[in-house]
This record gives structure tokens, sequence and C-alpha cells, in this order.
């Protein structure tokens, strides 16, 4: 019982995430862009979120539309300080994100004066959130748990397929072209600049949306909550991409969306062993070491079973694309 | 069709500066094929840079097809320019396929939207577009442009620049990398497009005999000036043999 709890909460996070991973998809593996803002827009989209539940009393999809614009404004912001400004990726990340940590807490004074966390069931008329009442009226707890895990399948499954569609028009094509090559760009006639700030309001919005899914589905929101959530989608992203990632026709957004999960649920069991939660971020950074150290060599490696189960080639039958001339 | 008007241009790193052009002036007529010869460091990637835009003059103007295009940024000047760079990872996008690069490319002058940019039915004109170059691409559209070998990504990128109407095809050393096979098969290649899309093309070139054989102009730099511009019959009865003496002199005094 309690491992398929573990799993179930392992699943919930791990969803919530994955809308994470796959905004640090855009952002860092298609436009080589280590974004570390998200440390801030994470928990902006969640306290935009709870305003908007609790303060506006606004339907909780519009919550998340509205972080999903907060966070575009951030990604927007940090893509001027880095394109017009020509700050580094990494600092203009580092700028955004300190700045907003006055941003949300300033934001967070609208939602209790003092407080920097606020628990949806300790605010009166209650926050009408996805995984709150009215909408979870009479469950009970596992059931509760079940439909999280499915609302956040759904938002999911959403962002996956709307950007899947997306790298398949030729704003998509372009934004790949963005991250792989500038100079093509610019020969194509287009400014790479505009291609990328493009990119990094589509991360960032992404981040945001993740950020008020993470808020609702805790139901608090903690204006701590951005602390290490880079290496969490860093994390999430390589062991994705490298796990799943050559598995012919699995898409790079369904890996590591995966990724994600895999990660939450080894992340669910090891809070069973650590109570206190005092080794949990040494076990993120650990395990984010571990990832890259055999993310590159050894995964790929040892994943080839993998790749030939699905490709239903027998293995070492591979035929790999040479360089002939 | 291309002009280039007096010409200033300084390169400075620290305290050291490089005069690059003094006063360099240049006018191309609309269908000419120019190919630039000179020493190493005589300016000729630079010329290219200004004509494009990827480098600003300290002074004097370029047009473009009677357009002063001097402050409109390099990307804006490609909308009418194509080019093809020395580097075959310059042109084109290694982790995308041939037909992806492609699509790309074929819609150049146009909207990048939210439309699809790939569909399955635009496949098979891009096939036969591919074979016509004759370097293997049909069988590799979905091959990722990193896989291809230098002679079939140089290919590539040169097909890409010329895809779409351009008023002017900018080549720089877009055979120096291949080897003198590949090379050989690159510039025939290149000759036909230019030929049969009736462009404008000024290819600069490392190699004095593709200078001699293809192209209606003849341009040899040196220290940022030309000291042999040979056009129509002269042109055509030029010999390598001819250049040769003037080539060496230039090369030597670069210590080259
Ligand atoms: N971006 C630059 N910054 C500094 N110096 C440059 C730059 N581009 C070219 N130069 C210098 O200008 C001179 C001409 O270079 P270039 O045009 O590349 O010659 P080439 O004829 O060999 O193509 C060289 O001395 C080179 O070092
Ligand atoms: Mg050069």
């Amino acid at each position: 019982m309690l491992f398929l709890n573990t799993a179930l909460e392992g699943l919930r996070l791990g969803l919530c995430y994955a809308v994470l991973a796959m905004a640090l998809y855009v952002s860092y593996t298609i436009l080589d862009f280590p974004d570390l803002s998200v440390e801030g827009n994470f928990p902006l989209g969640g306290v935009i979120g709870t305003i908007a539940l609790y303060r506006l009393g606004l339907p909780p999809l519009l919550a998340v539309l509205l972080s999903f614009l907060s966070g575009a404004l951030c990604g927007a912001l940090m893509g001027l300080l880095h394109v017009k400004c020509r700050i580094s990726k990494l600092l203009s990340g580092i700028i955004v994100m300190t700045g907003l940590i006055s941003v949300t807490l300033a934001l967070t004074q609208l939602l209790s004066r003092g407080l920097t966390v606020v628990y949806f069931n300790y605010i009166p008329n209650g926050v009408r959130g996805f995984f709150n009442a009215p909408f979870t009226a009479g469950f009970s707890s596992s059931a509760k748990t079940l439909y999280g895990v499915a609302v956040l399948l759904v938002f999911a499954l959403a962002v996956k397929l709307l950007l899947d569609l997306f790298f398949a028009t030729k704003a998509g094509f372009l934004l790949r072209a963005a991250g792989g090559n500038e100079q093509t760009v610019r020969t194509l006639g287009q400014d790479p600049g505009r291609i990328k700030m493009l990119g990094l309001m589509l991360s960032g919005g992404l981040v945001g949306v993740s950020g008020c899914l993470y808020a609702q589905m805790r139901l608090q929101y903690d204006n701590t909550s951005g602390a290490g959530k880079v290496v969490i989608a860093l994390v999430a992203v390589i062991m994705g991409l490298s796990l799943f990632g050559r598995i012919p026709r699995v898409r790079p957004t369904t890996a590591v969306a995966l990724g994600a999960i895999l990660y939450s649920l080894a992340l669910c069991f090891f809070t069973l062993i650590d109570r206190g939660g005092i080794y949990l971020k040494l076990f993120n950074a650990a395990f984010f070491a571990a990832v890259l150290i055999l993310g590159e060599n050894r995964l790929k490696f040892h994943t080839g079973w993998l790749k030939t189960l699905f490709s239903g080639k027998k293995r070492g039958g591979e035929k790999e694309e040479t360089t002939d001339a | 069709m291309l002009e280039l008007s007096h010409i200033r241009k300084t390169f400075t790193a620290g305290v050291d500066s490089v005069r690059v052009f003094e006063d360099f002036s240049l006018s191309l007529d609309a269908g000419c094929f120019l190919s630039v010869v000179g020493s190493n460091g005589s300016g000729k990637t630079t010329m290219l840079n200004l004509i494009c835009g990827s480098v600003l003059p300290d002074a004097g103007r370029v047009f473009l097809d009677g357009r002063d295009v001097t402050a409109l940024p390099e990307y804006r000047r490609f909308a009418r320019v194509g080019r093809v760079y020395q580097d075959p990872s310059a042109g084109t996008v290694a982790d995308m396929t041939v037909a992806e690069n492609l699509a790309l490319a074929h819609n150049k002058g146009r909207r990048y939207g939210l439309t699809r940019a790939l569909p399955p039915s635009a496949l098979a004109a891009m096939r036969e577009e591919v074979a016509g170059l004759g370097v293997g691409l049909e069988d590799r559209m979905q091959v990722p442009v990193g896989r291809l070998s230098g002679g079939q990504r140089q290919a590539l990128a040169l097909l890409m620049a010329t895809c779409t109407p351009i008023d002017l095809l900018v080549l720089d050393e877009h055979t120096a990398a291949l080897d003198p096979k590949n090379a050989e098969l690159l510039m025939k290649i290149t000759d036909r497009i230019v030929r049969e899309k009736r462009l404008t093309a000024v290819m600069v070139t490392h190699n004095l005999r593709y200078a001699v054989e293809y192209g209606d102009r003849l341009l040899m730099l040196d220290r940022g000036g030309i000291v042999l511009d040979a056009r129509g019959e002269e042109k055509a009865r030029l010999t390598t043999d001819d250049l040769l003496p003037l080539f060496g002199r230039i090369s030597i005094e670069c210590g080259n």
C-alpha cells in the first residue's frame, strides 16, 4: 500500500515536472540556453495562479493561462537581456531570477500578509483549484491522488501534443534552426534574435504553467518552491533524452516527460528514507552528477536493448548511418 | 546589380589595427559571374562580408539592385542574397534532416508561421530536386545533415542558397574544404546553377584554375586593392599561366 501510494505520488509529481522538463527541452536542448530564471519563474507561476484563483476568483484553467503569460513575460525579459543587451545566457537568467524573488514576495503579500507559504485549505472561502473542492468533494484520499494524476496527465499530454505540433510548423523549424545554426537563420532572411526570444517566451510560459499546476496540486503556494527546480528539470531532460531519446518513434517531448516521471518516482521513494528532507538536495545533486556522468556514455549503451526492442530489429543488427562520400 | 563605392574598412583589436580597404570600389552588372582570387588576408572575405552586411564599412556605401543597403542589417539583406560559406557546417543546420533543411530554405522570403513545414506531399518534389545535384542526396532525405559528407553538405547549402529568387549569390571558397574530386564536382554544379538561373554571382576561390575556367569576369585582390580586373574577351583568353607570375608575386610579398 505504501509502495503504491508512493508510486502514485511520484507519478503525480512527475507529470507536473514533465511540463517543466518540456519547457527546458525548448530552452536548454533546442536553444542551448540553460535557463536559470526557472527558479524565479516557477514560483511566479504559482503565485500568479493562486492570486487568480483566490483573489480574482477565476476558474483554474484561466489561472493556468495567466501563469503562462507571466512566464512568457519573464522569458521575453531574459531574451531581451541576452539578445539586445548581449548579456551572457547564464547571467541573463540569474538577473531575472534574482529580480523575481522580490516580485513573488510582493505578490505573496496580496495573498497573506507576512507569510511566504499559503495553504489553500486554511483560506476561509477556499481556493477553487483543480485539485480541491468543489472538484474533489467527497473523494477519498487515494481517489484524490488518482484524480490528480488524471488531471495532470491531461495537461502534460496537451503540452506535449501542442509542442509536437509546433515543432512541425515553419516557426518550429526556424526555432530549431536558430538553436542549431544562427547564421543559417540569417541567410534565410530571418532575425535569429527574434526567433530566440519567441522560443524563450514559449519555454518561460511553460515553466509558469508548471509552477501553477505544482501549487494547485500541492494545495499550497510556497515562495521557496523555485529552489532546485533547474536541477530537477535538467536531470529530467538529460536523463530522458539519453534513456529514451534514441528509441525510434519516441519524440523528444515524450522522452523528457518520461525522464521527469522517472526522476520524480526516485525522489518520492527517497523521501521515504529521508523523512526529514535533510538530504533531498544532496540526493538531487548526486543524481544530477550521476546522470551527467553516465548520461552521455553508458546509459545509451545499456539501453541498446531498449532500442532494439522498440525498433523490432535484432540486437547488433542496427544499421547506423555512415558518413560516406 | 552590385556596387561597392569608396569603401573604407579598418579592423581594430586592442592596439592593433588592420586596414583592409582604403578606398575600394567595385561594380558588378546583373547576370555577371565574377571570380575573385587573391593572397591570404587580401580582403576577399571582408569584401563579401561588406556586401552581405556581416561587416559594416567605416565609410562608403553598398548598393544592391540600385538600392542603398549600407544601413540594412545582415538578415534583411539576405532576403535577396544567397551565400555559401567555406565551412561546410556554416550553411546548413547539422541536426536537422536534408528534407527539413530544404523545407526551411524553400520558404525563404515568406512568413515562417504556424503552418506545416514539411507536408509528406512535398517530399517527392524535393527528392527530385536534390537528385539533380548528382551527389546522392536523394537517398538520404531523412538523414541529419551533420552526417553527410562535406561535398554533399556544400551541394545542399548551394541548393538552399539558390532555390528561391535572389539578386546575388555569394560564394566564399565554397570548395576549399573538399577533396579535389568533390571540389571539381561542386564547381560544375555551381556553374550549372548560376547559368540556368541566370544568377549574378561573386565567387571567391583559392583555385586559380577555377577562376580562369569559370565566370565571365576575374578580379585579383592584393592588400585591399584590385590588381587585375579582366572581363569579356580578355577574361576568356586568360590562362592560369598568365595569372601565375602576378599571383606568385603578391603571394610572396605576403610571405605565403
Ligand atoms: N572580424 C575581424 N576582426 C579583425 N580582423 C579581421 C576580421 N576579419 C578580417 N580581419 C583581418 O582583415 C584582413 C583580411 O581578411 P580576409 O578578408 O578574411 O582575407 P581573405 O582575403 O584571406 O579572405 C586580415 O588581416 C584579417 O586578419
Ligand atoms: Mg577568406
